[in-house]
């Protein structure tokens, strides 16, 4: 997991700042009067796949990378929070994504496909890029899955 | 080709223009010469293979090379080191290898005098000089060389290194070639990842009630300071709490020995104000502080 990739460049913070995110996020979700109610885990399951989604966006890069973008906005979508971007670049996406669409003929970009709906924000990117935001998304992921599994471990009954 | 190097050599015995250089280098080592324009070309495109067709043009030579040869291989050298310098500057301004090609012909047919010896010591430049520039994509034998699909080819050579950066990340990759099968790979590794984020998220439900109170009250300016400033120190409180179930790790360590320290010490004052709690973890943070390593290893 070097950081010397030359194509891909995948440097992703510590595990602290993940750490830090997530637990900012878990004492917000505290914060609310309906959440420690023993009925509907599976709304608090869902609240908190979501604020760990939202924090992993956050420590690995804000809005500088496309994927945590498109999971903040998504996230901003539900809680109908008014959110700003930066949106120099969004005539480009716009662009890529009618030229993505006519696309699926190629082999390349059938299994593309898959990838883009698993990678938050993948329709509008190029295989290439794709592939960049993919190798960063894995390595951030598997940091957010890594704090978890700790916070789990420390907190389960011995 | 080689009937078009022919008749320009004619041409030029019989136009009598030839500088004594061309026949000079071409006297006694024009036959090297050409055998290692040949060795250049033998890899190389198909439309200067016809210059392997050499023995003809020697006959032509031997029949007029009637001057003495003197310091041949200098002059050649120069002449060659003076033709590449002159195609390397060309070949720079260019961006695809296509159009140097076409260029190289077009130049061929306007020189004049030194045609026939110019033309193959260009195709050796210019073969050098696609052998040295890295710049430029190369287009192998027998491939097309318009622009769309050496431009393709750039891009698949950039996807393909792209795609092999991923394959060091996702484990498990390296057995399987081929992009269908590494990106099936890559689509399993991601799909995994976030069941187990799903998996943990609700867990983490279950194990809510015990989180909550610490971290309400804790600010988060103190967390920052547990993990940036204390990869080491871990105090006797924690080490009291849970030590044998610590990970070896420190940052995880450090994360969970946290909220284990605070959870045993504060399991009993729920009802502490806000206030009073971060007097609490006030003091416990300099604990925290000043606690050295060696105790902590000691106990594991």
């Amino acid at each position: 997991m070097a950081s010397a990739d030359k194509p891909i460049n995948t440097d992703v913070p510590e595990k602290d700042v993940f750490a830090l995110h997530f637990l900012q996020s878990l004492s917000n979700l505290r914060r609310q009067n309906t959440f420690n109610s023993p009925e509907k885990t599976n709304d608090r399951v869902k609240k908190i796949k979501k604020a760990a989604y939202v924090s992993m966006a956050r420590a690995a890069g804000g809005t500088s990378r496309l994927w945590s973008r498109a999971l903040l906005r998504r996230a901003a979508k539900e809680t109908n929070k008014v959110v700003r971007f930066s949106r120099r670049k969004k005539r480009v996406t716009w662009l890529r994504r009618r030229s993505n669409r006519r696309d699926p003929v190629e082999e390349e970009e059938k299994e593309a496909e898959r990838l883009r709906n698993l990678v938050p924000g993948g329709g509008a990117m190029e295989t290439s890029k794709l592939i960049e935001e993919t190798a960063y998304y894995i390595k951030c992921l598997s940091m957010q899955v890594k704090v978890m599994q700790c916070l789990v471990d420390g907190l389960s009954p011995k | 080709m080689d009937l078009s190097v022919l008749e320009r050599v004619k041409w030029l015995q019989q136009q009598q223009m030839v500088s004594p250089d061309f026949f000079e280098i071409l006297g006694s080592d024009g036959r090297e010469e050409l055998k290692r324009v040949e060795s250049y070309l033998g890899n190389n495109n198909d439309e200067l293979q016809s210059f392997r067709h050499y023995e003809t043009i020697d006959g032509c030579i031997s029949r007029t090379s009637s001057f003495q040869i003197e310091q041949v291989k200098n002059n050649e050298e120069n002449r060659v080191i003076a033709l590449q310098h002159k195609r390397k500057t060309e070949g720079k301004t260019e961006k695809i290898e296509n159009k140097k090609k076409k260029k190289i012909k077009t130049e061929d047919e306007t020189e004049s005098s030194m045609k026939g010896k110019s033309n193959m010591s260009n195709s050796e430049t210019s073969s050098e000089i696609q052998k040295r520039d890295y710049i430029h994509v190369r287009a192998r034998r027998g491939e097309a060389t318009d622009r769309h699909s050496l431009a393709e080819r750039a891009r698949r050579e950039k996807l393909s290194k792209k795609m092999k950066c991923l394959q060091d990340i996702v484990p498990g990759c390296n057995k399987v070639t081929g992009k269908a099968g590494m990106l099936d790979e890559i689509i399993n590794y991601v799909q995994s990842l976030q069941q187990q984020v799903e998996f943990l998220s609700m867990k983490l439900s279950v194990l809510n009630p015990e989180l909550e109170y610490h971290i309400n009250e804790l600010s988060t300016k103190q967390f920052q300071a547990c993990f940036t400033d204390l990869p080491e120190a871990v105090s006797k409180q924690l080490m009291m709490v849970d030590a044998s179930s610590f990970p070896l790790q420190h940052q995880e360590s450090l994360d969970y020995s946290v909220i284990n320290s605070i959870q045993t010490t504060t399991l009993g004052s729920k009802d502490q104000t806000s206030s009073g709690w971060e007097i609490h973890s006030q003091s416990l943070y300099n604990n925290l502080r000043t606690d050295s390593v060696s105790s902590f290893f000691s106990l594991e």
